[in-house]
């Protein structure tokens, strides 16, 4: 009796739920969006909350985040989906894999979705800072938009200057200046240092990024921005740059030895074990929820100029996303890029949000008003450049991390090193070079 | 009599036919099925997938794969950092599986004798092969933390400053060694605690009475009773140090200068970061080429000793 009247309610429930769910008649477009996590596990969460709110602004379309772990675990698990013959319709990529992907036939360009906008390419690129369209236009199509970005930033524990007898407003600007503070703040006990002047993180990845803010802030350029093979490792400016750093570990000793990786160096910052640090704006949350100590941070010194690479992650769509859910896709990646969502999502990460307008917002006026560190990483972008981005853009950046830990590991000189990674880079990118530049008319 | 051997007969003839399948065969086939279903398109179809891939690359940039002959197997050894994953890989085999082997024994033997004690600490000696290799690799990272990790804490009140521990290319091998001989011996030492039972205790007896002391007793008595153990867990030992990298991945990325590069993480590198499916594929032949030689004449040792047992 009562299962009767049970599946009876049921039933009833079943059937209002048909004639009230307008999705119903016609059955919604389904997305996945991959997306990495590359700070901490709070995001992944905020992106969930994200997302739902845009499938409750847009019913026609379901979208799934799907969390992918690394920049790296990303970019696997996309191609193995795209293997597979599922690709996810969006992906959050990171900036400087978009050249080797579009080499290798696995994005497409947006050229057709912003053209059916009504717009034009520069139009559509002109809301964003124009230091990020260099990792983002690629032969003049548009194959990403900048999700989130940053910068290499100088952090200095400003307790440590005042301790040191030092001006805490005045933070080193050029080389010349952060070695005399390095060595000023340098603590030692004997042999022993109790406290490092200065540390950079030099782990794969990380440490190719900050030698090439070193690089630019030398005047180099590191790399062909127009042209995926080739790269400035044996020069003059990327020498200097080298051996700069190279100086700080064994001839002024304000820096460890060896490699240091990105978390070594904010976990020696926040415990007071390094004065200053050369690490990204995306870990500014980070240090401001954590950092016992009044900080600041400034732009990274210059030998000859300002300039910096940018970092961070564009929004691409896999080849072989068509009709509707490309579609979705395109409102999905337009949603997530808008002002309002850039500048949300800015303030959760730290890193600077890629479309200018979200800084014109009341909100972000009022968070940089409280949070000033803020406003100087995106002060900092009108002096970025893009990030470096060739054919095999990993391991051609691996050839040159490897011979800077030797660097500073004491195995080899700058010059020696410098040599060996532009040989091993230029092998690694000589199919490509054979087939483009190389590749002339025989008869 | 005569009947039986006619029955007998008579039977032989009847089954002639061997070609027709036994119901048995038949019933054991069915039932075997789904697992050779899964064995074979999870296991058999990956492995001549990448036999495939191992003959085939990019021949043009952004290309399709096309037949290219030995071509991945020749760049393979002449990469020298596929040569110094080799030279790493076998430096980690000897540095970690000879230790864990040692120190296994050590702790099989103190604790061999059951009691409360013994139990809490088998317990203890134990408790690293809980934990997920992923899982102790982060923990170990806290521990080689540079100024701020518990190693160099605890060195800096002696007024030590350690090295970097995974970022000097002279020692980060010695450090990922040394996590996987405290994950390793504990449960290496499982398979002793249970090889010493089938040690006869009048052998010791008698070994006392001939006046044997504590090393020629592990000499001529244990060791040889444990000869079959010592190759099963040497086999089980060189698998790990081959296929167990989770540790390079979290700590080091195969860094300094491909300085902890093992040959696994060094297939990852080519399929994933290189993007040359090939290449990756002929390293993973090469690899498993080793592994069974590896194995082939561990087991076959094995087998000699339980023989030599036996007679």
């Amino acid at each position: 009796m009562t299962t009767t009247r049970r599946s009876l309610l049921a039933g009833a429930a079943f059937a209002t739920s048909f004639a009230l769910s307008p999705a119903f008649a016609q059955a919604p477009t389904e997305i996945e969006l991959f997306f990495p996590v590359p700070v901490d596990g709070q995001l992944a969460r905020d992106m969930a909350a994200l997302i739902k709110e845009f499938n409750t602004a847009h019913p026609a379309i379901k979208a799934t985040p799907v969390y992918t772990g690394s920049y790296d675990e990303t970019l696997i698990k996309t191609r193995a989906a795209m293997k597979a013959g599922k690709p996810p319709a969006a992906v959050i990529m990171s900036a400087n894999f978009l050249l080797d992907l579009k080499i290798e036939g696995e994005i497409q360009s947006m050229d057709a979705l912003i053209k059916a906008d009504g717009k034009s390419n520069d139009q559509f690129m002109g809301q964003f800072f124009d230091a990020l369209h260099g990792n983002a236009v690629l032969d003049r199509q548009v194959y990403g938009v900048p999700f989130h970005n940053s910068t290499p930033l100088l952090y200095v524990n400003t307790d440590h200057l005042k301790e040191a007898g030092l001006d805490p407003d005045k933070l080193p600007a050029n080389w010349e200046e952060l070695v005399t503070t390095a060595k000023k703040l340098t603590k030692r006990e004997g042999d022993r240092v109790t406290r490092w002047g200065m540390m950079m993180p030099s782990n794969y990845d990380y440490g190719g990024w900050i030698l090439q803010a070193l690089t630019h802030s030398n005047g180099g350029q590191w790399f062909n921005v127009d042209y995926g093979g080739e790269v400035y490792y044996d020069t003059p400016s990327m020498l200097g740059a080298l051996t700069f750093w190279s100086d700080l570990v064994s001839r002024h000793k304000v820096h460890p030895a060896g490699v240091q990786a990105g978390g070594a160096v904010s976990s020696a910052f926040l415990s007071g074990q390094a004065s200053m640090m050369l690490l990204s704006t995306g870990s500014l949350t980070h240090i401001r929820n954590n950092a016992k100590f009044p900080y600041k941070v400034a732009f990274v010194p210059k030998n000859v100029k300002n300039e910096v690479p940018i970092g961070g992650a564009s929004l691409v769509i896999p080849a072989g996303v068509e009709g509707e859910r490309r579609k979705a896709a395109w409102t999905l990646i337009n949603w997530m890029t808008a002002p309002e969502k850039s500048g949300w999502w800015s303030r959760a990460t730290g890193y600077f949000a890629p479309n200018k307008a979200a800084y014109d917002l009341p909100e972000m006026k009022e968070f940089l008003a409280k949070n000033p560190d803020a406003g100087i990483a995106v002060s900092q972008l009108a002096f970025a450049k893009p990030w470096f981005a060739t054919y095999k853009t990993v391991p051609v950046r691996k050839a040159i991390e490897d011979e800077l830990a030797a660097v500073l590991s004491a195995k080899k000189t700058p010059k020696e090193a410098l040599v060996a990674a532009q040989k091993q880079a230029d092998e690694i990118m000589r199919p490509y070079v054979e087939q483009t530049a190389l590749k002339l008319p025989t008869n | 009599m005569a009947q039986a051997v006619f029955t007998a007969n008579e039977a032989r003839e009847w089954s002639a036919p061997r070609w027709r399948p036994r119901r048995s065969t038949v019933l054991a086939f069915a039932m075997l099925a789904p697992s050779l279903l899964f064995l074979a398109l999870f296991t058999y179809w990956p492995v001549v997938q990448v036999l495939w891939q191992s003959f085939h690359g990019q021949i043009r940039v952004g290309g399709p794969q096309a037949y290219v002959g030995f071509d991945n197997f020749l760049k393979l050894f002449a990469d020298p950092a596929f040569r110094k994953a080799l030279a790493n890989n076998l430096v980690y085999a000897l540095g970690t599986v000879i230790p864990s082997l040692v120190l296994a024994l050590g702790f099989a033997m103190a604790l061999a004798r059951s009691s409360r004690v013994n139990a809490l600490f088998r317990a203890l000696f134990f408790l690293p092969v809980l934990i997920p290799l992923v899982a102790a690799a982060s923990i170990f990272l806290f521990l080689f933390l540079p100024n701020v990790g518990l190693l160099d804490y605890h060195l800096a009140k002696l007024a030590i400053s350690g090295p970097n521990w995974l970022g000097d290319p002279d020692i980060a091998l010695w450090s990922i060694m040394a996590l996987t001989i405290w994950k390793n011996a504990g449960y290496y030492m499982l398979f002793f605690l249970a090889g010493l039972q089938a040690v006869p205790a009048d052998a010791y007896e008698a070994a006392i009475l001939d006046g044997a002391g504590p090393w020629q007793r592990l000499r001529y008595v244990t060791l040889p009773y444990l000869k079959p153990t010592i190759g099963f867990v040497l086999v089980i030992g060189l698998l790990n140090v081959v296929t167990q990298v989770d540790h390079v991945f979290v700590l080091t990325k195969g860094g300094p200068s491909d300085s902890t590069n093992l040959l696994l993480f060094y297939v990852y590198q080519q399929a994933v970061e290189n993007y040359d499916a090939g290449r990756a594929a002929a390293g993973t032949l090469v690899m498993l080429a080793l592994l069974l030689v590896v194995t082939a004449s561990s087991l076959r040792t094995l087998e000699r000793s339980f023989g030599e047992k036996d007679a």
